[in-house]
């Protein structure tokens, strides 16, 4: 893990803080023992925006995508700096219209996909298909 | 060698990107209080909009064209702005960067080899747009002054030059001065121009030839001197370190309507002197002067716009402080000093200057001795109003039904700052 943050050339997260940021007990008597081991706990920054500048957050408003768990109300996490490719959940432009949708892409041929019956695929030629992002995570309350 | 990355029409471009049905149709912004136009798209020049083009008369024009009008939305464009920067460090490198303004970046191109500018200026502008959805456009030259010519000269032929345009040769420098006109070059104001011009000078290629005693003598000067440098390749504006802090913070608006008592005024300036405190206090500073102005309202609605009488007054404080509490109290005395009744008022703003780090305060024998509990309190109501909602918690001088308030009828959502603002997908 070390090894490959070094070497590669993406983007480092969200991971500003320095040691100070680093909680210590403040012990007066003894030095608590576990300061030697405080972490900074755990970040969702961290897990779910791999890249801050490209992510943006957005609010799902249909049913198209409730087959793969996707549900009205529901924040989806998009990055812009990932390529968008066969089978990716992505934000499509579509005349005007931001919309949610699995990208299928067979002999070439692109297609964007509803995971619902009650919505039909979308077949676009190159031209007309804009990709706004793929969507990488989504938050739903239970 | 030197960059400039400089955002195209960059409010327009932000409303743009979570409104993708205004994609190729002409976008333009409006001024604070919905005044007049700030920032166009190259389609809404083409329908004829120019520049501070008050909106009330152009309103028919944009009904008719089906031209995107948005209010200014300061803190999505503030958040865009940061996210490009960010774009910006992490290809080229954290220090080599300086934010010059909202969508404008200098980068210090020194350790790049010559060869390689035309391929790194591709990768920054394809980079940002595919991250951020911003298209921007570069230039690229021996000094700042020469980047800002190759800069324009790419806006002006986006589809040739691909927004991007190096000069790495004497000979390109010498076509683009040729073909800037002098009222163009970065640097000289419109008065200047006017008198370069009268002098028989018109293009940037003319003043490139002037001497540096005409330029002393004509130009104010050093600054003169240093811009004749400037256009010779020779560096006469060096990068700037980053600002660490502001030397002066101001909150000012125009009112959704005019103003006539001296309570609402003093609402107004409460609530600006607030969201100045809480711009300070975000910078740990505290603040030793506090200026208050308020300005009438003109009389006639007129083109070009000519502003109202200002009345304005400033008083230093007996120690710096980043309280709201004691900057409201000042604040509002200053006020009622400067405030004439029977006048019509459309615009107020609140200005400290002569900040001082908060943990440095120095001590003052005549003042009692701690504010830390008010320093607590202040922290407690930012983060409450930070982290919820603007505004949640106030001090009750700054009103509380704000009938004041800017007009912004065009206001798009806050998308990337705001968890109930989200942009909706279908």
């Amino acid at each position: 893990m070390e090894q490959e943050q070094l070497y590669s050339s993406s983007y480092k997260g969200s991971k500003d803080y320095t040691q100070w940021d680093v909680p210590v007990a403040n012990a007066t008597g003894f030095g608590a023992p576990a300061d030697d081991y405080a972490e900074k706990g755990i970040d969702l920054n961290e897990q779910l925006v791999k890249n801050k500048p490209a992510t943006f957050f957005m609010r799902i408003n249909s049913d198209a995508m409730v087959g793969a768990g996707i549900f009205k109300g529901d924040v989806a996490i998009v990055d812009r700096s990932i390529t968008a490719t066969n089978g990716k959940i992505i934000i499509a432009v579509v005349d005007g219209e931001m919309l949610i949708r699995r990208l299928e892409i067979i002999n070439g041929k692109k297609k964007l996909v509803p995971a619902t019956d009650k919505l039909s695929g979308i077949s676009i030629d190159d031209m007309d298909l804009k990709i706004w992002g793929v969507v990488t995570y989504v938050i739903h309350s239970v | 060698m030197r960059a400039i990355v400089d955002c195209n029409s960059f409010y327009c471009s932000c409303e743009r990107l979570f409104r993708p049905e205004f994609e190729n149709k002409p976008v333009v912004v409006l001024s604070n209080n919905d005044g007049c136009i700030i920032a166009r798209t190259d389609e809404a020049k083409e329908v004829g909009f120019s520049m501070a083009t008050p909106y009330y008369m152009v309103s028919d024009i944009i009904k008719k064209n089906g031209v995107g009008v948005f209010s200014s939305n300061y803190n999505f464009y503030g958040d865009m702005s940061r996210r490009v920067m960010e774009t910006l460090k992490h290809v080229v490198g954290e220090d080599i960067v300086e934010v010059y303004s909202i969508d404008e970046a200098f980068l210090d191109l020194t350790s790049f080899k010559n060869s390689d500018l035309n391929s790194l200026a591709f990768q920054l502008r394809t980079t940002v747009e595919k991250w951020t959805g911003i298209q921007v456009s570069i230039g690229i030259a021996p000094t700042k002054t020469l980047a800002k010519i190759a800069n324009k000269i790419a806006k002006n032929n986006k589809e040739k030059s691909g927004c991007i345009n190096v000069l790495d040769s004497p000979r390109k420098i010498a076509a683009a001065l040729k073909s800037i006109p002098i009222d163009e070059l970065w640097g000289v104001g419109a008065r200047y121009a006017e008198k370069l011009k009268e002098l028989g000078i018109d293009t940037g290629w003319d003043l490139y030839n002037v001497s540096e005693e005409f330029a002393r003598k004509h130009l104010g000067g050093v600054v003169g001197v240093r811009l004749i440098k400037e256009l010779h390749g020779e560096e006469g504006l060096i990068m700037e370190k980053p600002l660490i802090t502001t030397k002066m913070i101001s909150t000012t608006r125009r009112f959704g309507r005019t103003v006539t008592e001296l309570e609402e005024i003093k609402e107004a300036v409460a609530a600006y002197t607030s969201r100045t405190a809480e711009k300070l206090r975000r910078q740990h500073c505290a603040a030793s002067i506090i200026n208050v102005f308020i300005i009438a309202n003109e009389e006639k609605k007129t083109y070009p716009y000519k502003p109202g009488d200002t009345f304005s007054t400033q008083i230093v404080l007996p120690s710096p402080t980043a309280l709201t509490n004691e900057l409201i109290k000042s604040s509002l005395s200053l006020t009622e000093k400067i405030f004439i009744p029977g006048r019509k008022y459309s615009k107020a703003g609140v200005i400290i200057s002569g900040l001082v780090p908060d943990t440095s305060i120095q001590a003052n024998l005549f003042n009692a001795p701690s504010k830390n509990a008010g320093r607590y309190l202040m922290d407690m109501v930012d983060n409450i109003n930070f982290g919820i909602r603007k505004d949640m918690v106030k001090f009750a001088s700054s009103g509380v039904d704000r009938s004041w308030k800017m007009r912004q009828e065009f206001l798009s959502p806050r998308y990337t700052t705001r968890w109930d603002e989200l942009c909706k997908v279908h």
